[in-house]
């Protein structure tokens, strides 16, 4: 995990859980709706991605089923549970405070100390 | 937490599944990819190869799903599990051996600790069954150890002792029940109204006995245990009121008993009142016990044993203070004594089935260290593999892990061997005799036994991982695929470690044979013992006599009709009717009082076999007469009060003068002249309760008119092989009246045989574990020299190049073992005599160490090991140095 330099260790599980909260996806999905909701900024290892689903589902952070896919394939789509979605929700919280105390961090000037 | 354990059992149960669908997740995941790159231009090989080294290794990210489920632990006991079957199986002649030294010493182990479960663990099946207790009278100077309680006792004390909840008296009988012409002699209980309170446990259909129906004339209820209740009734529901004819007499049935109920060891099936007249409950009767009644009571929540004994010592002091006979029973040393309920009823069996399960461990160790030295040699054999794995890359855990899942795997299948061993010998035990021991009844194959196995074949699993890990982790990595390289000399410590555990081997095989050859001898010596009459060719029956439709005179009448039949059926020389038979399982005893005999200071009235007699009872048992006559048929018709004493009896009381024309009363105080009994003859002393009884209390015969007791016990000396004429004597019992059976009929050399089966089968098992012991210790010295042998080849080969002759070297490994040998003596002669001094309370007349044992088991033990080692030193002489040298 973590091989590439720009996904923050720990970030990955973040970005699935939002990546599924907006609807369900297929694991294919899920690398193609995080492409899209970072404008192509963030590349996921795809071989890092099904670890990490196969650990969040044991973790009951997100449920698994099977369903057709676009293209009438059988898929397995994962979905949000209550759990994941309170997950999220602090994981949220908890990055944009250590965000916006970093961005302030990093930008002050020699005047403010 | 739960949920995720739920999700895992269900992965794991469907296994295939998951892998099914991980791949099938995995492939789709290709496809769309491989799709998303042929539409963006590529082509389609190009994309799916693209695709495919995009995603990475598919082993990889399958196993890191797995991790990520939690099934990698799994996974790796599942491989380690097969690894180490492949292994056993690879070995079968080490796994075989293996194998059966666990199924026969856990077998062995679990048959014993299924007793002891049953006898001596399980709590009695009544509500908080620690607080119940037993009380008894004793007056140990009188030679009358138990006498159980008088009626007197019982209500002197219910309700005057606070220490207790609830007090209760019974006695054990037997009835004859049903309807004439069909009846049957039962297991009954006639009990206190408060019994079932005592024990906490009444019936379950019904009511109890009220205060009212305690005496004989409104005593006609009675209590069916469900046992009868199903056979006798079919179980009917609306069984309350109807009449049951006991002993001839009709009695209501006003309740029945749990299925659960099960006072003891009794095979009860019926529950009478306990009747009794006033007079039998006068302070003049405190002391006529007799060991019948038995009294139970239920301690207070917060009450100990030792505040109901003060306050059952305060209330006999207390008692005594008017009471006439108080002087001589404080002479007798009296007392009554509260006890623990369970552990009283248990007491006699409790050192012998300790032993045998001390006995059944040590079997165990020697089959353990057999095992670890045996895993030892293998593990041995194995260093260059492990050295290999371990260079590259097998951490310590993972050697651990899968030296306790092998041993662990080892132990489980031969606890399962075990358990099918321990079912076979529960049932080798009933042949013995088991359920004949107190609560034997419920010894049972269940699933309490399967559970200790199961813990002790784990348990057992980690202690044998335990020396094999540390011995595959001891060495360094370049030494051992050196050491090995060189063809091996192991290292010094597992040397000394094997050695010991054969020292150690040898040392236990030798307590175990020493042991039971103390046992063996001790029945010997019990066997040897004289009965003090004939014992062979005597025929023995029991007849119990309703008093209801057996009064008295009927009595006598019936023992005169018995006796004039008996005496004419062909092949009989003699017969003659006593009411308790020599090795009958009942003995009582009771007092006589010797005209001129004073007591001196300090000696007390002394308790005495007393028996009535008619027939010609002392012919037909074979007593010897020392001086005088025996009482004959005529003394029973005549009035005339005359008795014969045992020589025992004789001794006491007239050591220096005749018996012969010496006057005595029946009973604890001297009577009037006319009641006096003269003595006509002296008989020898004859044991009454057992071979083993060491105290010659001394016994009297009265004519059977002046002693009519409950039981009629009839003897027959014939010619004839005595169980052959069982059915003619039953017949003839039935001639005189159909509805009285005869019981027990056994020879009187059964009996005696019978009478010895708690020494004789202890004896068996433990002759049985000792001869398992020695082949275990002999599979073990072998094992270890032959090892010893096969790991110095070349070294042995390079000395009998350089001219070593091969009685040197055979010398050299006989020199070993004998070495060995001696170490193992030594222990075992100390651990013998240790062992010999706590079985002293189970053996007669043999001391805790006995020469010609120890010689004997000396002797066996050599002869044993010598042999073991006999073929891996004759192996040592013969290897040819050429090609021991050219190996590897």
């Amino acid at each position: 995990m973590g091989k590439t330099a720009e996904l923050l260790p720990g970030t990955l599980d973040m970005l699935i859980l939002k990546a599924v909260s907006l609807k369900p996806l297929h694991g294919y999905g899920v690398l193609v709706r995080i492409r899209q909701i970072s404008e192509d900024a963030l590349e996921i290892p795809q071989g890092s991605l099904y670890p990490a689903l196969y650990r969040l589902e044991h973790k009951d952070l997100i449920a698994a089923e099977w369903g057709q896919s676009e293209n009438n394939r059988r898929a397995k789509y994962y979905t949000l549970t209550a759990a994941g979605r309170r997950r999220l929700r602090d994981e949220t919280a908890g990055w944009n405070r250590l965000a916006t105390a970093i961005a302030a961090a990093l930008n002050t000037t020699s005047e403010e100390v | 937490m739960f949920k995720r354990l739920r999700s895992l059992f269900r992965v794991l149960t469907r296994r295939r599944d998951f892998e099914d669908r991980m791949s099938e997740e995995l492939r789709f995941h290709v496809e769309q990819y491989t799709d998303e790159l042929v539409r963006s231009g590529v082509t389609p090989e190009k994309a799916t190869r693209q695709a495919q080294r995009d995603l990475g290794s598919l082993t990889n990210i399958k196993g890191d799903c797995r991790e990520a489920f939690g099934l990698h632990l799994f996974d790796e006991f599942r491989r380690e599990l097969s690894y180490a079957a492949r292994l056993l199986r690879k070995t079968p002649g080490f796994t075989a051996t293996a194998l059966l030294t666990l199924a026969v010493c856990l077998g062995a182990n679990l048959t014993i600790f299924a007793v002891i479960d049953s006898v001596l663990l399980r709590p009695l099946p009544f509500p908080e069954p620690g607080r119940l207790v037993t009380i008894f009278n004793t007056y140990p100077k009188a030679g009358v150890d138990r006498d159980g309680s008088s009626l007197t006792n019982y209500y002197e004390r219910r309700g005057h002792i606070s220490a207790f909840t609830s007090l209760s008296i019974y006695h054990y009988g037997t009835e004859i029940i049903g309807e004439p012409g069909s009846t049957e002699r039962e297991q009954t209980m006639r009990v206190s109204p408060d019994f079932f309170a005592t024990l906490e446990l009444g019936p379950a259909i019904g009511r109890t006995f009220t205060e009212e129906e305690t005496t004989s004339e409104t005593d006609h209820v009675a209590i069916l245990s469900d046992t009868s209740w199903r056979q006798r009734y079919n179980a009917d529901p609306n069984v309350l009121g109807r009449q049951i004819r006991v002993n001839g007499v009709p009695r209501t049935v006003i309740g029945v008993l749990p299925p659960a109920f099960r006072f003891l060891s009794s095979d009860a099936r019926l529950f009478l009142p306990l009747a009794s007249r006033a007079e039998d409950r006068t302070p003049l009767q405190r002391h006529s016990g007799g060991n019948v009644i038995q009294m139970i009571a239920r301690l207070q929540p917060d009450a100990t044993l030792a505040q109901a004994q003060s306050e059952i010592d305060a209330q006999n002091t207390a008692l005594e203070v008017d009471d006439p006979q108080a002087k001589m029973m404080a002479d007798a040393g009296f007392r009554s004594l509260v006890v623990p309920l369970h552990a009283d009823h248990v007491a006699a069996i409790r050192p012998t089935l300790l032993l045998l399960q001390a006995g059944a461990m040590a079997l165990l160790l020697i089959g353990a260290v057999n095992l670890v030295n045996l895993l030892l040699v293998r593990a041995s054999g194995r260093v260059k593999e492990l050295a290999v794995r371990q260079a590259l890359g097998a951490s310590r855990g993972y050697v651990v892990s899968e030296v306790i899942v092998e041993t662990t795997l080892l132990t489980l299948v031969g606890g399962l061997l075990g358990l099918a061993v321990g079912a076979g010998g529960i049932h080798l035990l009933r042949v013995l005799g088991a359920d004949r021991l107190p609560l034997g009844g419920r010894i049972a194959f269940d699933a309490r036994l399967a559970l200790v196995a199961l813990v002790a074949a784990i348990i057992m699993g980690i202690v044998f991982a335990v020396p094999i890990a540390w011995f595959n982790l001891r060495r360094h990595l370049g030494n051992a695929l050196q050491s090995e390289s060189r063809g091996g000399t192991s290292g010094r410590g597992a040397q000394i470690l094997r050695h010991g555990f054969i020292v150690s081997q040898i040392a236990l095989a030798f307590m175990l044979l020493a042991g039971a050859g103390l046992l063996g001898l001790s029945l010997e010596r019990a066997m040897a013992v004289s009965p003090g009459f004939q014992s062979d060719h005597i025929l023995t029956g029991h007849i119990l006599l309703p008093w209801a439709t057996y009064p008295s005179a009927a009595r006598l009448a019936f023992v005169e009709t018995l006796m004039d039949k008996t005496g004419h059926l062909p092949g009989v020389l003699s017969a003659g009717v006593v009411n308790n038979v020599p090795f009958s399982g009942i003995s009582g005893k009771s007092a006589a009082t010797v005209m001129g005999h004073v007591l001196h200071p300090g000696e007390s009235a002394r308790g005495h076999y007393s028996y009535g007699v008619a027939g010609d009872y002392f012919r037909a048992m074979g007593f010897s007469l020392r001086a005088g006559r025996f009482l004959t048929a005529d003394d029973s018709r005549r009035s005339q009060r005359v008795c014969v004493v045992d020589e025992d009896f004789a001794r006491y009381y007239w050591p220096h003068a005749s018996a012969i024309g010496q006057r005595l009363w029946d009973g604890s105080e001297a009577g009037k002249d006319a009641e006096a009994f003269t003595v006509v003859g002296v008989v020898g002393g004859a044991k009454q309760a057992g071979l083993t009884e060491e105290e010659a209390q001394g016994a009297i015969y009265y004519p059977y008119v002046f002693r009519i007791g409950d039981s009629v016990f009839v003897a027959v000396r014939t010619s004839l092989p005595p169980e052959s004429l069982g059915l003619t004597l039953q017949k003839v019992v039935r001639q005189i009246d159909a509805d009285i059976p005869v019981n027990d009929l056994r020879s009187m050399e059964t009996r005696i045989a019978d009478s010895l089966v708690a020494r004789r089968s202890p004896a068996l098992l433990a002759g049985l574990f000792s001869g398992i012991a020695l082949l275990l210790t002999a599979i073990g010295t072998y094992g270890v020299l032959s090892y010893a042998v096969a790991q110095r080849r070349r070294e042995i080969g390079l000395r009998m190049a350089l001219g070593a002759q091969p009685g040197q070297i055979r010398s050299q490994f006989l020199y070993l073992s004998l070495r060995l040998l001696a170490g193992g003596t030594i222990l075992g002669i100390i651990g013998s005599w240790l062992t010999g001094q706590a079985m002293q309370a189970v053996l007669f007349h043999v001391p805790p160490l006995n020469l010609a044992i120890l010689a004997g088991t000396m002797g066996v033990m050599g002869l044993v090991s010598l042999v073991a080692c006999l073929l891996p030193s004759q192996r040592a002489s013969r290897i040819s140095p050429m090609e021991a040298l050219a190996e590897e």
